[in-house]
């Protein structure tokens, strides 16, 4: 596959490369960080509800409700004067607060109908108060149920059919991963050119009878390896210590790896040829990173986007790459269930090989 | 003598800087012809076209006008055959710097997919203890060293040397001569452009001067310095204007 020069060139890079242990291991700094605060602090449990509570009636019927809250391990109940919590409320201290009347039931009576509960909220936090509206509804729902001696009809038992955890950070390491592939990767064949270009260094292989296509290959082979190492360790961390759950073949995963480095590494090359000089390659990286990063579902998948964006972040290389990891570690896909994915890194792929080779410049020296 | 390089009318334009639609010729009509076994100087200011002109032969930089041939190919037409069988050292080339001498070299040998006895090249430039030595820890002297054993893994028939003394102190710069003249002398055609005259005059057979992208003067040295050289003075000055002025005007005090 790889001529005897193009091999000897490969190890020579990897020999450079990896002499270079530094860049290796601080570029590996921000993904680790990034999925570390994802990984801990997110720990796929909501965090519970502040809730201040006034009960201005001292029924038994309003006492019982009291505990059925503070039990509910979706709130944190706050018991109070209806004063203090309206300024606990202000300040943002509690979510909402819910004020139970004094007819709350009176004592020894038989529950009445059209007891009303006033539940005050600031409008800055409207929104969760959609989330916390069902639930008291239920609570008293519930509770009624309780004192009227009515059996529940229907109930609902959630079942997972892939009987699987799935946490925020399941879903977005095959994201994070090819983001971080596509960083690696570009950084590592487009800047290093244009590093080799400045230095002479290419000007000076261009006096030899060398070819452009040795070169660019040997360069992207022996990438490649780093990059590969680079992403193992990264998996490893996620994997044994973050406890990240790869539903799919991880083999067929690690070559969706592999297969989408080479992309890059050819997209990275062509950012090198186009790029003069170092600043020149720090612009035009950015501009093809950085769309990618928010356009191609890393963080939330694309079908969260505007309808007239989604058809062009659809066709980003970055897209297919996250919608091929993701079909494999969080649904279980094989390969042949990814094709169409594999398709557009295909496509993605010659376009940047051609490229690659067609524009590299060896002669300009940028000083 | 059999000629090794043929150069007709060698034409290079660039955009001028102030002015990107129009052009300047940095080379406008050279030709020269370089015998087998010489050592050619082109000697010029900063500017007058010398490197561009080494680029152009060592298919390096397009041709714009004119054509070239280094042992019978067209420089043109198979530059890739043209490098088979040169040698170049750069005016100013860094290497991989993660790379120490040695493997440097077999890199290089690679490229002409050659096997280099590395550390025999090494030692005949004098750099065998810095095998292992990255070429950013080299001198000066010991750089331009190892730039011309790069040069020489593919046992070129042309070595082409772009300024190499520039920058060395007396020593390196002598020791640098001696080894252009061994290479020489083992049958090595050299083609050398340099601003330092003394260097031109020791080393080289045959002289080229440039000025403005022409050759304005081609001979040996000695020719050269018949043909060109001013007279010398009939007898050296002595004084100086104040002697004129007192001469002139008289010593006497004047209030």
């Amino acid at each position: 596959m790889l001529s005897k020069l193009q091999r000897h060139l490969s190890k020579v890079f990897l020999k450079i490369f990896l002499r270079d242990r530094q860049s290796i291991f601080f570029s590996l700094f921000f993904p680790i960080i990034f999925m570390s605060v994802f990984g801990f602090l997110n720990n796929g449990d909501s965090e519970p509800v502040s809730l201040g509570l006034v009960n201005n009636s001292d029924s038994g019927v309003a006492a019982d409700f009291v505990n059925l809250l503070m039990e509910d391990p979706l709130f944190t109940v706050t018991a109070g004067a209806e004063a203090d919590l309206r300024q606990q409320l202000i300040a943002g201290d509690q979510m909402a607060v819910l004020v139970l009347p004094a007819d709350f039931n009176e004592p020894g009576a038989a529950p009445r109908a059209g007891t009303q509960l006033r539940l005050l909220t600031d409008a800055a936090q409207f929104r969760q108060l959609g989330l916390i509206q069902p639930v008291l509804e239920q609570k008293l729902i519930a509770i009624e149920r309780q004192f009227r001696g009515v059996e529940t009809m229907f109930s609902l038992a959630i079942e997972d059919v892939q009987a699987r955890s799935q946490r925020y950070l399941d879903f977005l390491l095959p994201g994070l991963l090819a983001f971080t592939l596509m960083q690696l990767s570009i950084a590592g064949s487009g800047f290093n050119v244009v590093e080799f270009r400045r230095k002479g260094i290419l000007k000076r292989l261009f006096v030899t009878p060398i070819q452009p296509r040795d070169f660019v290959t040997a360069i992207v082979v022996a990438r490649l390896g780093i990059v590969l190492l680079q992403l193992s360790l990264l998996l490893a961390y996620a994997l044994f210590v973050l406890n990240v759950n790869i539903v799919g073949n991880f083999v067929e995963f690690y070559l969706v790896v592999i297969f989408a480095s080479l992309v890059f590494l050819n997209l990275g090359f062509c950012v090198g040829s186009i790029a003069k000089t170092q600043q020149a390659v720090m612009a035009i990286g950015n501009i093809v990173i950085f769309p990618q990063i928010f356009l191609s579902g890393v963080f939330y998948p694309i079908e969260a986007m505007p309808a007239l964006v989604q058809p062009i972040a659809q066709l980003l290389p970055l897209s297919f790459v996250v919608s091929g990891l993701r079909d494999i570690a969080v649904d279980g896909a094989a390969l042949a269930g990814i094709v169409p994915s594999l398709l557009g890194m295909a496509i993605w792929f010659v376009l940047g090989f051609v490229l690659a080779t067609r524009m590299f410049v060896w002669k300009d020296v940028a000083i | 003598m059999a000629t090794i390089i043929k150069a007709i009318d060698l034409v290079k334009r660039y955009p001028l800087p102030e002015d990107k639609s129009r052009t300047f010729a940095a080379v406008d009509g050279v030709s020269f012809e370089i015998f087998e076994r010489e050592i050619y100087g082109i000697l010029g200011p900063n500017g007058a076209g010398k490197t561009t002109t080494l680029e152009m032969l060592e298919g390096l930089n397009d041709i714009d006008g004119g054509s070239a041939f280094v042992d019978g190919i067209d420089v043109a037409k198979d530059p890739f055959s043209v490098k088979q069988i040169i040698g170049v050292q750069l005016q100013a080339s860094e290497y991989f710097d993660k790379l120490n001498l040695i493997e440097l070299l077999d890199l290089f040998g690679a490229l002409y997919r050659r096997d280099i006895d590395a550390m025999a090249l090494l030692a005949s430039v004098d750099l065998a203890e810095k095998a292992k030595a990255r070429p950013d820890n080299l001198s000066g002297g010991q750089k331009q060293r190892f730039s011309i054993a790069c040069a020489l893994v593919n046992k070129p028939k042309v070595l082409f040397l772009d300024e190499p003394t520039t920058g060395l102190d007396p020593q390196a710069k002598r020791n640098l001569w001696d080894l252009v003249r061994e290479l020489n002398g083992v049958g090595m055609t050299i083609v050398l452009t340099t601003h330092n005259m003394e260097e031109a005059e020791f080393l080289c057979g045959r002289i080229a001067i440039m000025d403005h992208g022409k050759i304005v003067a081609e001979d040996t040295p000695q020719s050269l310095i018949l043909k060109h050289a001013p007279d010398p003075p009939e007898a050296p000055l002595h004084g100086n204007i104040e002697d004129v002025f007192l001469a002139l005007t008289g010593h006497a005090l004047r209030d």
